[in-house]
């Protein structure tokens, strides 16, 4: 298992280069010359020049690669064209927000998510069925920055109970959470149903209840850990999704979070920071698959790694 | 003897916390729309930026409310015969945040900080290279000389980039990392940027003005969301916030303790036309499609009637602007129009809007209507950022450039009318060099412009002023739209900010009840 795990951060090393490499060749594709849109439009040519070689812009392309690659290596990711501080600054400031919203919604939506989803699968067909599938159905398709605004209005605005912007008290992470959690809740039910359905139809269910165990122990002890592998698959793909920092729910409750920072980033063609957001997440989601691997072998022993 | 401490501190607690409702901080908080991009005004280039330093920086001269030039730092100045050399003369016990005196020194280090490319500042352009040499006559003398007379300097050194950095600072930190420190001589000292959250400002005790500022502390909060922005309004937690967009002013009007406030500005929107290229290189067909758009229905349909028909080529409001009343809606002369110019059933064309937003979208929708109704045909592109500066403001070479009709907008940031026609319509402003997007070239306004940049005296600059804008009125390279309101809103508690017509602020009276 350890030698897994250290064979699978090794291999993590060329997938980085080679995201680094795309990623920089991608942003230096984008139409729009970053020195012209940090002078301005009122600024003339030369004040153009200033700023491009402030920049470190008005170096060849390899050479520029080569500097990003080596200041990877020593941790240095540059500064940003927009603000000129440090881009691993930026992103760390940044961070921490994102994560502990993600981790927040991630708690309340896979709890709430996969009661709602396990309920449904054996009330099959019946009310809590059709009643959790119908707010399922809701948490989908209700977009999340009018999800928010409307949370805001009720709760901020009309009963004043709750903080509008800002992330410095548990009480502002509670909108924001439940905002960005029920799309994530949704899609946790549906996918926790659908798949308990399957299992509750197998072979060894029917040998346990057959053998006269009651329903809850069926359901929990020998449904759920069969159930739970393609549940947890999701839950990872999310909590990656949701560790890039969630650009829409970022703007409504003006979270200082990652995705905020990336749509300033892409706006003002900021390559360092493109740069380093898109090597974080890549690296986020590497991390978040192998963690999910190893869940695999915890739930089904039968799942070896070798 | 630990114990005899005791009953001093709870003494002193008990003083503080009865001492405090006396005092209640005034804390202030400005909910604003996008995020700083640096403190220092030197090498901004949005005016959000720019209006918040004002916090802790003043120039040598700066605007009032209805941005009319007004001495700062300065107390007075004048203009040798030639035009060539300005003396100014300063302010005296002046002080820095850092306790330094404010001397003539700093306009020299100020001035040649700017004027250094080594420093590589945004603003290096507004100077246009024409500073010969700065020197500090005495401590409260200082002494610019020009390269070529240039009228309108005064504006220039009003421009809110323009400020008066501590010199003693700008040692101690640097060019680079002052942006993280300003000290200046303003109303407030900068206490603590945290970039994605906020900005705070504090009282500086030491402010030269006796009696102000007249509250404790500002914070400004960037939001991006404007939903989010209005909330905050209602809630309370903001006092302050521009822009309001349209939809949300009914909302705001609505609450009782709350004003919404529709300023002048001196934004004006045009759609410029590529005066180079066919059939936009006959004026008739420039004329026409100025006589096609319906400005009035504009204002209401794009900007819920929080805007006005242009009134000339530089908005009122700017020195020297003439007004020239707005371009008349006329269907049927606009059809006579394109008809002498040999496109009697209109032609096909770009409509490019240099914004992405949504009044942007509205506007440039309703002007495919308008110009449907003459027959010409035109396709929509909203360019964001990156486009507009790819295919608009750094193409090269002036013969191939793709821009036909484009919807735009400039604020004269220096409030006077060189700003607004040199950048724009003076036939040396092609992109790339600036951003005279319809490639017009007059040589009658070329002189004009020049000439008045000579000459000091003020009757004779109007003069010019007028001819080059009437000129360019009849030349018709653009299509003259709207002037925008600006609209902002407050809490009635709060009194004395106001949002000048460039879309800066004004709070030099702020107070809070």
């Amino acid at each position: 298992m350890v030698q897994y795990i250290v064979k699978r951060l090794l291999g993590l090393l060329p997938t980085l280069l080679i995201v680094g490499l795309l990623v920089f060749l991608f942003v230096h594709l984008l139409p729009g010359d970053p020195a012209r849109l940090a002078a301005g439009p009122d600024a003339n040519p030369e004040t153009v020049e200033l700023v491009r070689k402030d920049l470190g812009l008005d170096r060849p392309l390899p050479a520029q690669f080569v500097r990003f690659v080596n200041g990877v290596l020593h941790w240095d990711f540059g500064r940003s064209l927009r603000t000129k501080r440090p881009v691993s600054e930026e992103i760390g400031e940044r961070f921490m927000p994102t994560f502990w919203l993600t981790v927040w919604s991630m708690a309340w939506s896979v709890v709430f998510g996969m009661v709602i989803g396990v309920l449904s699968a054996v009330w099959r067909n019946r009310w809590p069925d059709r009643l959790g599938m119908t707010l399922a159905v809701s948490g989908i398709s209700f977009p999340a920055f009018a999800l928010g605004m409307v949370l805001m209005q009720v709760f901020s605005v009309q009963l004043g109970w709750l903080p509008t912007v800002g992330n410095d008290t548990w009480r502002h992470y509670l909108l924001p959470s439940l905002t960005l959690g029920a799309a994530v809740a949704a899609i946790m039910a549906r996918f926790t149903r659908s798949s308990f359905v399957d299992i509750l139809g197998e072979d060894y269910i029917r040998t346990a209840r057959a053998k006269g165990l009651d329903e809850p122990h069926v359901v929990v002890k020998h449904g759920m850990r069969n159930a739970l592998i393609p549940v947890v698959t999701m839950m990872g793909l999310q909590f990656g999704f949701l560790l890039g920092g969630s650009i829409v729910v970022e703007k409504v409750f003006n979270w200082p979070g990652l995705g905020r920072l990336l749509v300033d980033a892409v706006d003002m063609r900021d390559y360092p920071v493109i740069q380093a957001l898109v090597l974080l997440f890549s690296l986020e989601f590497i991390l978040i698959n192998l963690i999910v691997d190893v869940l695999y072998g915890l739930i089904n022993p039968t799942i070896r790694y070798r | 003897m630990k114990k005899l401490f005791r009953p001093a501190a709870a003494v002193a607690v008990a003083l503080v916390l009865a001492a405090t409702p006396a005092l209640a901080a005034k804390d202030v908080v400005f909910a604003v729309a996008s995020t700083f991009t640096t403190t220092d005004p030197y090498d901004a280039n949005d005016t959000l930026s720019q209006a918040m330093a004002k916090s802790f920086y003043e120039g040598l001269f700066g605007f009032d409310k209805d941005m009319k030039l007004i001495p700062v730092l300065a107390e007075s100045y004048d203009v040798s015969k030639d035009g060539l050399v300005y003396t100014v003369k300063l302010k005296k016990g002046v002080k820095f945040h850092d306790g330094t005196d404010f001397k003539a020194d700093a306009v020299k280090t100020n001035l040649d900080r700017v004027t250094n490319p080594d420093n590589k500042l945004k603003r290096y352009g507004l100077y246009n290279n024409n500073i010969a040499k700065v020197e500090a006559v005495d401590d409260y003398t200082a002494r610019i000389t020009l390269k070529t007379p240039f009228s309108p300097f005064i504006a220039q050194l009003a421009h809110p980039s323009t400020v008066m950095i501590s010199p003693a600072a700008l040692k101690q930190w640097g060019n680079k990392d002052i942006a993280f420190h300003p000290v200046g001589t303003g109303p407030f000292k900068f206490v603590e940027w945290k970039a994605t959250d906020y900005l705070k400002v504090a009282k500086f005790d030491g402010y030269w003005k006796k009696g102000y500022p007249k509250v404790d502390t500002i914070t400004w909060k960037p939001v991006v969301d404007n939903n989010s922005r209005a909330a905050l309004m209602q809630t309370g937690e903001a006092h302050f916030t521009f822009p309001v967009p349209y939809e949300l002013t009914d909302v705001l009007k609505a609450k009782p303790d709350l004003d919404v406030v529709a300023a002048p500005s001196i934004v004006l929107r045009y759609l410029s036309m590529n005066t180079q290229q066919k059939p936009f290189d006959n004026p008739k067909v420039r004329q026409a499609i100025a006589y096609a758009i319906n400005k009035e229905a504009l204002a209401k349909v794009a900007f819920n009637g929080y805007a006005a028909p242009a009134e000339g080529v530089a908005p009122q409001g700017v020195e020297y602007a003439y007004k020239q009343g707005p371009w008349p809606y006329d269907v049927a002369k606009a059809k006579a129009l394109l008809a002498e110019a040999g496109y009697p059933n209109g032609f096909e064309t770009e409509l490019w809007s240099a914004y992405n937003h949504s009044t942007a979208n509205k506007v440039t929708q309703f002007i495919q209507q308008q110009l449907q109704q003459v027959g010409i045909k035109t396709k929509i592109t909203l360019l964001e950022a990156g486009q507009r500066v790819e295919k608009v403001e750094s193409w090269q070479d002036p013969a191939t450039a793709p821009v036909r009709l484009y919807y735009v907008g400039w604020s004269t940031s220096t409030g006077e009318a060189d700003w607004a026609l040199r950048p724009l319509l003076d036939g040396g402003s092609w992109p790339p060099r600036l951003f005279n997007t319809a490639y017009y070239k007059n040589p009658k306004v070329d002189a004009d412009i020049k000439n008045a940049q000579l000459t000091t005296d003020s009757a004779e600059k109007a003069k010019l002023y007028k001819d080059a804008q009437e000129t360019i009125w009849n030349d018709a390279p653009w299509a003259p739209l709207v002037t925008e309101r600006l609209l902002s809103a407050n809490n009635k508690k709060l009194s004395g900010v106001y949002v000048i017509p460039d879309a800066s602020f004004n709070f030099t009276e702020i107070d809070l009840k």
